[in-house]
């Protein structure tokens, strides 16, 4: 994929050429979205809005990385989607029986991953939801630093790039956002799977 | 453990410090043991996140062109066709006032170039009011065919014009020579007037003809060019 070329026809408005970005970059941008919002259906509805948006102002794109710029799309959109939240807290019509016990038997990651018995899911699952319930109690920019660094694997400058704050800003924010990770983690550990067991021996206790 | 020392083991775990900053912090890992269990905290953290699965998006967020609202862009020469409406209006009142104005600039035409143009016209106009009844008069107590071929010439005059005045031109000799002047001065006069009335209307046909196939070329040329440029949206 000449990513280059597609973005330069992009930007003349060759939707083709968007939606090629589109489809490779649609599962980063959607976890980026699911790891924020902590919400599959919300996660979606903002990395649609992400695309419609990313599409809309790609003229402005000045070259650099493109996911971080693309990223940086998400993250608004998800802001959006929280800020909407909170003018219009919702409660859902039917109650989600599937959350509290693991997944739903049509989640994409186990229809991914078909190997996987009953119990490792569980054990997945259960880690998972760990790890979700301790990012959303992260503050919003804790969280988006460490959701694109940690999870989206993106280096540091790209990561100040996708939030236009200084680099040392970064490195603060993500080292803090480690560490509360880990405290916050810590009250999960008896009840994470031995697969799943921290790295060393005074993390483990 | 202050902020700083967080920041730089934080930092250490990217491998995004200097190696001289490295060494230093290597060094300082060797006696201090809290900087080791802090910096176990952060990989243990950095290692759980990066083991989260890697969701699939739940279905393709590929953009319609009716969600971004897009529409075919128009022709490059478009804003030389802006003002075809403008410019379609004013040669539809040129051509209405021509049209209107027609007969009289004809007739200032035919004065003005030259005056034996004018003369047939006079004789039109004269001709057969002076001429006609004094041909039917003389006509009808001379010959009984002559009368029959008069009235039955009668209903169609108009139509017929110059077959009744050859009719008549053949007739009259028996009578009288100055009603065959007069009748051959109809005769020249209807051919006159046939002449005259034939290039009236031709003189602004040429230009319909001119107005059309612009029209008609400029129409396929717009057509042309916004299909191809619909098609290479496409």
């Amino acid at each position: 994929m000449n990513e280059q070329a597609l973005i330069t026809d992009a930007q003349q408005g060759n939707l083709d050429a968007f939606n090629t970005l589109v489809l490779h970059y649609q599962d980063s941008v959607f976890n980026t979205a699911l790891r924020i919002l902590g919400d599959e259906d919300q996660a979606a509805d903002a990395s649609q809005e992400a695309f419609i948006s990313a599409f809309k102002s790609i003229a402005s794109f000045r070259g650099g990385s493109f996911k971080a710029w693309l990223m940086r799309t998400v993250t608004n959109a998800c802001y959006d989607e929280l800020r909407r939240q909170k003018r219009r807290p919702t409660t859902p019509l039917e109650p989600d029986a599937g959350r509290d016990d693991g997944e739903e038997m049509d989640s994409p990651r186990w229809l991914a991953d078909p190997n996987m018995t009953p119990e490792q899911k569980n054990e997945a699952d259960e880690l998972e939801h760990a790890i979700q319930h301790c990012l959303n109690n992260l503050p919003l920019e804790f969280k988006t630093v460490v959701v694109m660094a940690d999870i989206q694997g993106m280096d540091y400058t790209e990561v100040a790039a996708a939030v236009r704050v200084p680099l040392g800003t970064i490195k603060s924010r993500l080292a803090r956002a480690r560490l509360r990770l880990r405290e916050c983690l810590q009250g999960f550990a008896e009840l994470l799977p031995a697969s799943y067991r921290l790295e060393g021996g005074h993390a483990a206790q | 453990m202050n902020q700083r020392d967080l920041e730089v083991l934080s930092a250490y775990l990217d491998g995004q410090l200097s190696p001289s900053d490295s060494a230093r912090l290597e060094s300082r890992l060797k006696t201090d043991p809290e900087l080791v269990s802090v910096l176990d905290d952060l990989r243990a953290a950095r290692t759980l996140l990066r083991q989260l699965p890697q969701r699939r998006a739940p279905r393709n967020f590929t953009l319609t062109r009716k969600m971004v609202g897009l529409n075919p862009p128009l022709p490059r020469a478009y804003p030389a066709f802006r003002f075809a409406t403008t410019l379609a209006t004013l040669l539809f009142f040129i051509t209405f006032s021509v049209n209107a104005l027609a007969p009289q600039f004809q007739q200032s035409l035919g004065f003005e170039v030259g005056g034996g143009a004018a003369e047939p016209e006079l004789f039109s106009v004269q001709a057969p009011a002076a001429t006609e009844p004094p041909a039917f008069a003389d006509a009808a107590p001379t010959e009984a065919p002559a009368e029959s071929v008069a009235a039955d010439a009668a209903p169609q005059p108009t139509a017929m014009p110059t077959s009744e005045a050859s009719m008549r031109a053949v007739d009259t000799p028996v009578a009288k020579d100055g009603v065959v002047g007069n009748a051959d001065d109809q005769d020249q006069t209807q051919v006159a007037n046939e002449a005259q009335s034939v290039p009236a209307p031709f003189i602004p046909s040429v230009w319909m003809i001119v107005f059309a196939v612009g029209a008609i070329v400029g129409a396929i040329f717009m057509a042309a060019m916004r299909r191809s440029s619909i098609n290479r949206w496409k």
